[in-house]
């Protein structure tokens, strides 16, 4: 190896100033970056950073229900904060403030360390908390008054409002989704600053007043959704549910009265409660419908002309499409049935057969138009979408099964909102939870939106009957309400594990309106995985909907509606029997039978006249006095019965139409009948005068 | 002819010129970084010019020194300059005061603080050159285990305390004198590729927190704008407000409001940057070119070995601290807080660097052998 010589160590020299010239250029070259190239951006930056704002906070608005009762409000709270400039002794101060704040040590003393002008320390410190810190007077250390979010009804539709963050952020449900109405603008005193965040003497000075947040005010009823959250509690209780859910909406707007899910949490203290519990499953989460999506095949089928109300299905327990075999709850199976009569029996092989018959093509393209498989709109984040699968892409029997409601997955929300559609006329409307924005400068009101005619007026109009007929004949029995005409239907769906489906764990749910021919809202009740020997909708949730439906609807001063025999058991009241012109004997005989007493005045074989009057409605066991003739003499003939003469039209409110015929028979008075079912209205009116002979028409409809 | 005469004829004013103009440079940068602050505090506005005044007086001092005696005879004695200088350096890990984190600092009667680590580059040049002179081979990897071993020791205590920009500036006088002194660059390049195939385990399991968050801030300082990017930041937008021209003496809003921390010491550059502009900047490049080229022409016509190679380490040692504390300021390098030679405030930097300098001039004087 040979030794370095002395020429090879001078090239190394000359080689490392050729090395330290290229490092100076480089350095150099980094010089122009920064001076030259990035200076608009530095500058800026050092600008901002001279005239660093001191935050206002701006009071957040309030949260209103319909009644502009406080849903959410912001009240003051003290707040402490450092300005670690001013601090004198950081060590003893940390622990001071440590102390007093139940904070930890390291913490405190890192903030009051900290490069910058002031740093908050605690926010919602309390009075105590607050007196200890002014009485010790530390220098750098302060107290501000810093709005606070309370929720005075606590777990009152705590998944709807959601929750804000002590930064007077919204973090979830509305106050996250209406965060930019309600947060406002926060003030700013804009000073210049030196690096220790102190005030520049003479620098620019500005004071920005905060803008306060716009208030909501909410479409949801507090007293409605109280009466949700209480019903919906009890059950999951009772049943021992891992959840349930109540959506009540109306139908013709769109406004949401109430949205529970239980178990809730208070949000004044949400961190004590599991995540899980501040969901809005009603919005966010997705489950198979089963049985409750029968309405929208039923609806598609009839506005599709598949089946009308009289077409007969033969169910014999099951049904077989390709290699599966799809089987009816019911062992044995419905036998012969009409259409009718299958959704009061929601049997599932007749629904199998409708979707299909209907066809993948038309039966997606209503399934999207019901709003399944796309955001419903609503003004709440996080909502599910759900999964439709669309024409070709699974089996045959895929649309069977979507037929009576499986393998289709929907939100509640989506269901509320489709049967909505159903129940008013055939229009889908946008479901909302925000009916009005109030700021300073005035109201924005949201008005209901229509968002496109599913069905027609009359397929609706027909699937309000039928519902009303599952209700009465069917069943979802117990859901209805005397005097309120409930229509809906049950579901009992299973709930989807992995590639199949458990067999205990179902959703047991029942969604219907009310009153059936003008609902004033529809509601849905969902109860999972209820531990109960019988889960099923029509058990379970049907009551539930009952419960929170009557209380509802009476809230609300919707005037109840009883049709005749209702309103005798109801009531205890009686009609009284027209029985003028009746022979005496056959009279008493029709009273005794209808439960009054009878006294007969004269002595004649045919009666007058009687008190009460007929058609009268008065207590059971009342007595009737018959007026009779001695004979049938002109003197003697029934009041207003004179021949050619006038007579009172009678009351044939309730009746059918064979009883209502006979009734007008009889006091000279022709039936003119529309429609079928009970009397429901008559012209002329009853009370009036009108010649003998006259027609009277009367409507009936079917309840 | 006597030495001193000799040393006075041959004296090299470029050297000196560069130095007197970095030094005066460096006095203004730092009261200009300072007063404010003081006068505000109610203290001198001058407190820190005064003190750095004093210290460029006993900085020429041992600048006269470093001439005046024969760096042979300084040669013969680096053996036990460097044995003193280890044992100040355990003495300051037990009794030194604690600054920023480091126990760096020795108090001198109340009076002033002094960083034995500073001093101890000249003492690890002079030993190092001492033995490398005597090593007529070096192109064997074996051979450069007592090198290594010479810096290595005196490095290892000065990371204990720690201090990790001053251990790296112990780097670059190692390999700038073992790659003069004809080590095989192919050694020297393997070290440093194996050095840096290792150092993810270092970054992961030696250094510390604060030492990690440098790094990671040297990629993105906007990572923590507040925290370890914040010098970085502050000192590029004082250096980039600066523009062509600067915003003139006692004018830097960045500097004058104190927002670039250490802007004395380490940052100086960027009250430089800022108050004197582009070409303040560039004025500061140039003096440190001309400086590391007169040293490299001190070592090229060294009259022996010995000299040649002093010069290296004392070229090295400036170029290091150049490098690293001009490239952090404009966020280049990890912030490793170094002084900038003569322009940072810093008594034992100034003095170290200015005796340093007196060995150049030393060793320049006496080039020319002795002809008899």
């Amino acid at each position: 190896m040979p030794k370095v010589t002395e020429l090879a160590i001078k090239r190394r020299i000359a080689l490392v100033l050729l090395v330290a010239v290229a490092f100076l250029f480089i350095l150099a070259l980094r010089l122009v970056q920064v001076q030259v190239f990035q200076n608009p951006r530095l500058k800026e930056y050092a600008f901002n950073q001279r005239l660093r704002p001191m935050p206002v906070d701006a009071k957040r608005g309030t949260i209103y229900d319909r009644n502009m009762n406080e849903l959410a409000v912001s009240v003051s709270a003290d707040a402490a904060y450092a300005v670690p400039a001013d601090i004198e002794n950081p060590e003893e101060t940390a622990r001071q403030v440590a102390q007093i704040l139940d904070l930890d040590y390291d913490f405190v003393y890192q903030r009051l360390t900290k490069h910058t002008a002031s740093v908050w320390l605690k926010k919602r410190i309390s009075e105590e908390e607050s007196k200890a810190l002014w009485e010790l007077d530390l220098p750098g250390i302060g107290i501000v008054e810093n709005p606070q979010r309370f929720y005075p009804n606590k777990e009152l539709a705590a998944q709807v409002l959601g929750i804000a963050g002590i930064d007077n952020q919204g973090l979830e449900g509305l106050e996250f989704y209406y965060d930019s109405y309600l947060r406002g603008l926060p003030g700013r005193v804009v000073a210049e600053r030196d690096a220790a965040g102190r005030e520049i003497p003479g620098g620019i000075r500005k004071y920005i007043p905060p803008v306060d947040g716009k208030d909501i005010v909410l479409t949801i009823d507090q007293v409605i959704q109280y009466i949700a959250e209480r019903e919906l509690a009890k059950a999951v209780r009772e049943t021992n549910s891992s959840k349930g859910i109540v959506v009540i909406m109306r139908p013709s707007t769109g406004e949401v009265l109430a949205m529970a899910n239980w178990p809730s949490f208070d949000p004044n203290a949400y961190q004590d409660y599991p995540a899980a519990n501040r969901r809005n499953y009603a919005v966010t989460d997705l489950y198979e419908p089963g049985s409750t999506f029968k309405i929208i095949t039923s609806a598609v089928a009839l506005e599709e002309g598949v089946t009308d109300l009289e077409r007969r299905f033969y169910d014999p327990g099951y049904i077989v499409i390709g290699k599966h075999r799809i089987r009816c709850w019911k062992a044995g199976g419905h036998g012969s049935q009409s259409f009718v009569e299958a959704v009061e029996n929601s049997c599932n092989p007749v629904f199998a057969t409708l979707g299909m018959e209907i066809g993948e093509e038309v039966f997606y393209k209503y399934i999207k138009a019901f709003g399944f498989g796309a955001k419903t709109g609503i003004d709440f984040p996080g909502e599910a979408v759900g999964q439709v699968h669309k024409p070709g892409t699974i089996a045959q029997v895929g649309w069977a099964n979507i037929g009576f409601g499986q393998g289709i997955s929907v939100s509640p929300l989506q269901l509320v909102t489709a049967v909505s559609a159903v129940a008013n006329g055939g229009v889908l409307v946008q479901p909302r939870l925000v009916s009005k924005i109030i700021g300073p400068d005035g109201e924005k009101v949201i008005s209901p939106e229509v968002r496109r005619r599913v069905i027609s007026e009359e397929t609706s109009h027909k699937m309000r009957r039928i519902l009303r007929s599952v209700v009465v004949n069917g069943s979802g029995r117990r859901a209805d309400i005397p005097g309120y005409r409930v229509a809906g239907k049950t579901g009992t769906a299973q709930i989807a594990v992995g590639g199949g489906y458990s067999r205990s764990k179902v959703v047991s749910s029942f969604i219907g309106f009310a009153p059936f021919d003008d609902p004033e809202l529809v509601c849905l009740v969902a109860l999972y995985e209820p531990q109960t020997a019988i889960t099923y909708g029509g058990v379970l949730a049907a009551p539930v909907f009952q419960a929170i439906v009557k209380d509802v609807l009476e809230y609300l001063n919707v005037e109840p509606y009883f049709d005749q025999e209702q309103a005798l058991k109801f009531t205890g009241l009686a009609r009284v029997p027209n029985i003028r012109n009746y022979p005496v004997s056959e009279a008493i005989d029709i009273l005794t039978k209808a439960g009054f007493k009878v006294t007969v005045s004269g002595e004649g074989p045919i009666v007058v006249d009687q008190v009460p009057k007929p058609v009268a409605t008065v207590q059971k066991g009342t007595t009737v006095i018959l007026e009779t003739s001695l004979e049938n003499s002109e003197d003697n003939m029934p009041l207003g019965s004179e021949e050619n003469g006038e007579s009172l039209v009678p009351n044939v409110f309730g009746l059918t139409i064979r009883e209502a015929a006979a009734v007008l028979e009889r006091e000279g008075f022709l039936l003119v009948p529309k429609g079928s079912g009970l009397a429901v209205s008559q012209s002329p009116k009853a009370g009036s005068v009108a010649p003998r002979g006259a027609k009277v028409e009367v409507t009936f409809a079917d309840n | 002819m006597s030495y001193q005469k000799r040393v006075a004829k041959n004296f090299d004013f470029t050297l000196l010129g560069v130095v007197v103009a970095l030094v005066a440079l460096g006095l203004v940068a730092v009261y200009s970084a300072t007063h404010s602050r003081l006068l505000e505090a109610g203290s001198d506005p001058f407190f820190f010019l005064k003190r750095q005044v004093m210290w460029v007086i006993i900085g020429l001092v041992g600048l006269g020194l470093a001439v005046y005696l024969d760096y042979e005879v300084l040669g013969k004695f680096s053996k036990y300059f460097y044995l003193g200088m280890l044992a100040l350096l355990t003495l300051v890990l037990v009794t030194g005061k604690l600054v920023s984190g480091s126990q760096s600092w020795f108090r001198i009667a109340g009076l002033a603080s002094f960083q034995p680590s500073e001093l101890a580059k000249i003492a690890v040049i002079l030993f190092l050159a001492k033995y490398l002179e005597g090593q007529e081979n070096l192109r064997e990897l074996r051979s450069l285990v007592v090198p290594f071993a010479i810096v290595l020791i005196p490095m290892g205590l000065i990371l204990l305390q720690p201090d990790l920009g001053t251990a790296m500036v112990f780097v670059g006088i190692l390999f700038g004198m073992l790659y003069i002194a004809g080590a095989n660059p192919k050694h020297l390049g393997g070290i440093i590729t194996a050095a840096l195939a290792v150092s993810p385990l270092i970054f992961f399991y030696v250094l510390k927190d604060y030492q990690r968050n440098r790094i990671i801030v040297l990629i993105n300082p906007y990572s923590d704008p507040v925290g370890a990017g914040y010098n970085v930041i502050q000192s590029m937008i004082a250096i980039g407000s600066g523009r062509l021209w600067g915003k003139g003496l006692f004018s830097g809003s960045q500097t004058q409001l104190n927002f670039v921390p250490e802007h004395h010491t380490d940052f100086i550059f960027s009250v430089i940057g800022e108050e004197f502009g582009f070409i303040g900047g560039l004025f500061v490049l140039a003096a440190y070119f001309l400086l590391l080229w007169r040293g490299l022409v001190v070592s090229y016509t060294a009259k022996d070995r010995y000299g040649s190679l002093v010069a290296a380490g004392v070229v090295s040692m400036l170029f290091t601290h150049v490098l690293i504390n001009i490239g952090m300021n404009m966020g280049i390098m990890p912030v490793t807080g170094i002084p900038l030679p003569f322009l940072s405030y810093g008594g034992s930097s100034l003095l170290t660097n200015m005796v340093g300098i007196g060995l150049l001039v030393n060793i320049y004087g006496r080039r020319h052998k002795l002809r008899f």
